[in-house]
């Protein structure tokens, strides 16, 4: 029995990661295992491409990111381009039990920290490989972004309505899913080396991370060929997937409620909490597959109700008959949601320097092990001394030999 | 019960190998249990006698709906076993509640408080159990005024944040191909299962998990919360041109390519490119020189010469280009040539399986990392209704076959 485990309420009190990743799927992997109490060593530099989150992140919205993306972790600053830099870098190899990156495949093999290279100083180590076509096959060199993957994957083509430019889903779906994965397969692997004292490399491709969500299309190619659906349906579902099914526009500036109706029984419930419209009695409406096959009338005519209430309005009205229907919520909404609210999603807590910063929290309730979300993104190297001289037991001399050197900036 | 696995000598054959899961879930948790169930837990999908209404969702073998051709089915429930009985009889009741005692995992999708009134709520398993890992997922969570609202997928974006920013200015929110909602929540339920069970090889307790589907949405944007909570403004839809011009996707002469101008070098080389084809207009002039100009009181112009261009070039073209010269430039590909792509194949992420009894062979997509300690070939195709009743009821509970019988139908 842990009984730091135990009294603490945090899965992972006790693992320390090592962490080199730097954009997006990489800190959101490790965010995971911090908020369960792993101590995360961001490793970063000043030298190091300045990206969104990273040290320099000066735009608001980068802010956001960096303390979204890091609350929580620990920052040193070490130079990967002297011997001293590198050296300290293995010293933290020996004392961890995960190191995390998601460079290219050349960067961890010029500083020799590749995995075969520190499993001599570390047996039990586990190291995270992120990379976007992961790190074997023909493609191992191409470089990808977040958005290059879900083009990459069919994502971009397939989202979006058939009488459009695809638009791809928002953002950088694609790292979002990396960092799940990644730090799902860390778990494993920890949970594996709990049985076996085993560690072992995690080679995870985001790009097939990415392809694990292209659901039955794999197999529906693969069986069915040219006859599969293969194409773009806009909100609709392309196997059986009932209507009213799409976002409907309501009163005010780009509002939309979300309703999706299956069964019988939830059109009879729809069209009573409707009011019983004269349209609903229409006979293309008269089946589930009459309501699919004449979806773009039937859409016409709910949007006839929806546009005359807000879409707070019609979500209410619609839930209350028992219909799957929600506000099509903006940045703003979810800020003020009541439910997100009682749930606590948001947290506030306060930065290095007491400022209060927005962190969202982990989307799941754990009875005992809830995790915790105490404070921002470190400053940039704030735990210097931390990590030197307690964690490492560098002297005094040491240090300053190494910061003469650059082994810091 | 429990912790077979954790006291085994032996090396397991894959991560979770001795782990026992009761997989209840519906479209919601299926891709949980898939996960599970692909790393080598033994997951036991409980179905009602006559089968799962999951069998019935397309798309289907040859298009025909029937027995065993619900691709649906055979992708999200590769690996696990199956037994049939119906849980709203007392009998059935029992039954399921002594294969979840005898199990180290449960995961459901019912509505809050369901499970507590057929006797098998967390509470009520934990008091005998106390080991056991329980998870549920739903909606919006089990507390907070909208813990009885009703989801879909597509209502599960909006109330999540991530259709508000998907599509065009000029388009409704777009919701993400396939059922992205459900995954993300089955995703970020998978990390709290392994977290729990990390925390049960330490402590020997279990815990119970409460998954918001709305909440793995709203954690999954990129952009969403930060946007707001950092500049008081919503994110607005920009298709797939995320972040101005520069991490972008361009129509082209066979399709569409992503085109991330990340770096100057990315910038510069597209710009020469498009000025040695003659097309460049201005862009060489040093007004365009920063790589940030790409998001900037020029977008639109720059825009405007971009897509001219990318018109006269292929996808290959780009991508080759782009790939030599170290940018993340690649090809939207489409559904039918997913087939096709090498590097998928040159891992071993998609396997030919031939079928066992006459059908066709089929394509089957991997895992979404790769655990370098493991080789992680298929085991076992999705089962038919109740095919494992005899080894899991009489295995596993010791019950006789005529009372098999009669619990399964």
């Amino acid at each position: 029995m842990n009984d730091d485990a135990k009294q603490t309420g945090l899965a992972l009190k006790g693992i320390r990661v090592l962490d080199f990743t730097w954009i997006h799927a990489g800190p959101s992997a490790t965010r995971i295992l911090s908020d369960q109490g792993a101590e995360v060593i961001k490793v970063e530099s000043n030298n190091a491409l300045s990206v969104v989150g990273g040290p320099a992140s000066a735009t608001a919205r980068g802010l956001g990111q960096r303390h979204n993306w890091n609350a929580g972790k620990l920052s040193i600053s070490l130079n990967m381009k002297t011997p001293q830099g590198i050296d300290i870098a293995k010293r933290l190899v020996a004392v961890s039990d995960v190191v995390a990156e998601n460079f290219s495949g050349r960067v961890m093999p010029s500083w020799g920290l590749d995995y075969h290279s520190i499993r001599p100083i570390n047996p039990g180590i586990i190291m995270l490989s992120m990379s976007g076509l992961g790190r074997t096959g023909p493609w191992k060199d191409r470089v990808s972004y977040g958005q290059t993957l879900q083009a990459w994957s069919g994502f971009t083509e397939l989202t979006g309505f058939p009488d459009t430019d695809p638009s791809g889903p928002a953002s950088a779906y694609s790292d979002a899913v990396g960092g799940m994965a990644g730090a799902q397969a860390v778990l494993l692997a920890l949970i594996h080396r709990s049985r076996t004292g085993r560690g072992q490399w995690l080679d995870v491709s985001q790009f097939e991370s990415l392809s694990s969500l292209l659901e039955t299309l794999v197999l529906d190619m693969s069986v069915n060929r040219s006859a599969a659906v293969s194409t773009r349906t806009g909100n609709r579902l392309p196997h059986g997937g009932g209507a009213p099914h799409g976002a409907y526009r309501c009163q005010g500036d780009d509002r939309w409620v979300a309703i999706s109706v299956f069964t019988d029984e939830e059109w009879r419930a729809f069209v009573g909490a409707l009011g019983d419209p004269q349209w609903a009695d229409d006979p293309r409406f008269a089946s589930g597959d009459a309501r699919e096959r004449n979806a773009d009338a039937l859409d016409a005519c709910v949007e006839t109700w929806t546009v005359e209430r807000t879409a707070e309005e019609a979500m209410t009205l619609l839930q209350a008959a028992g219909i799957a229907a929600g506000v099509v919520q903006s940045g703003a909404d979810l800020s003020r949601d009541p439910q997100l609210k009682e749930r606590a999603f948001f947290r506030r807590v306060p930065d290095h320097q007491g400022e209060v910063r927005i962190i969202e929290s982990a989307p799941y309730k754990l009875s005992r092990t809830p995790g915790t979300v105490t404070r921002g993104a470190p400053a940039f190297a704030a735990d210097m001394t931390y990590v030197l001289r307690e964690l490492l037991g560098m002297s005094d001399d040491e240090v300053e030999d190494c910061a003469i050197a650059g082994a810091f900036d | 019960m429990t912790a077979r696995s954790e006291q085994s000598d032996m090396r397991p054959a894959l991560p979770l190998s001795g782990y026992r899961v009761v997989d209840l879930a519906g479209p919601m948790g299926v891709y949980c249990g898939k996960l599970m169930a692909d790393m080598g837990a033994d997951v036991i999908k409980v179905e009602p006698p006559g089968g799962d209404p999951m069998r019935e969702i397309g798309p289907f073998i040859d298009g025909q709906s029937g027995p065993g051709r619900s691709l649906y089915w055979l992708h999200f429930n590769t690996n696990k076993r199956s037994v049939t009985l119906d849980m709203r009889t007392p009998a059935g009741a029992a039954t399921l509640r002594k294969l979840a005692l005898a199990s180290d995992v449960v995961l459901e999708t019912r509505p809050p408080g369901h499970m507590d009134s057929l006797g098998l709520g967390y509470e009520s398993l934990a008091a005998e159990s106390p080991e056991l890992v329980y998870a549920s997922i739903t909606p919006f969570g089990q507390t907070g005024p909208y813990r009885d609202f009703k989801a879909s997928d597509l209502v599960g974006l909006a109330m999540g944040g991530y259709m508000y920013v998907t599509g065009w200015p000029d388009t409704p929110p777009t919701r993400l191909w396939g059922s992205q909602a459900y995954h993300t929540a089955s995703n970020r339920a998978y990390v709290a299962i392994l977290l729990s069970l990390y925390h049960r090889m330490a402590t020997g307790e279990g815990q119970y998990i409460d998954v918001s589907m709305q909440e793995a949405v709203a954690a999954t944007t990129e952009h969403v919360n930060t946007t707001f909570n950092y500049t008081g403004e919503s994110a607005v839809r920009c298709g797939f041109r995320h972040g101005g011009q520069f991490v972008a996707t361009w129509k082209c002469k066979d399709g569409y390519a992503s085109i991330t101008t990340n770096t100057r070098k990315a910038w510069d080389d597209l710009r020469a490119w498009m000025d040695r084809d003659g097309m460049a207009g201005d862009l060489m002039d040093e007004t365009y020189n920063d790589h940030f100009v790409l998001r900037g009181e020029h977008s639109a112009h720059i825009e405007e010469l971009i897509q001219a261009w990318a018109l006269r070039h292929t996808r290959q073209e780009i991508t080759d280009f782009g790939q030599s010269n170290h940018h993340p430039w690649g090809p939207a590909t489409t559904a039918d040539e997913i087939l096709e792509n090498e590097q998928l194949w040159g891992r071993g992420y998609l396997t030919t399986v031939e079928s066992a009894d006459g059908g066709p062979s089929m394509v089957y997509p991997g895992d979404p990392y790769r655990l370098t300690e493991f080789s992680q070939p298929m085991q076992r195709t999705a089962p038919v209704p109740g095919e494992h009743n005899a080894e899991v009821l009489g295995s596993i509970l010791g019950l006789a076959p005529d009372e098999i019988g009669r619990i399964s139908g």
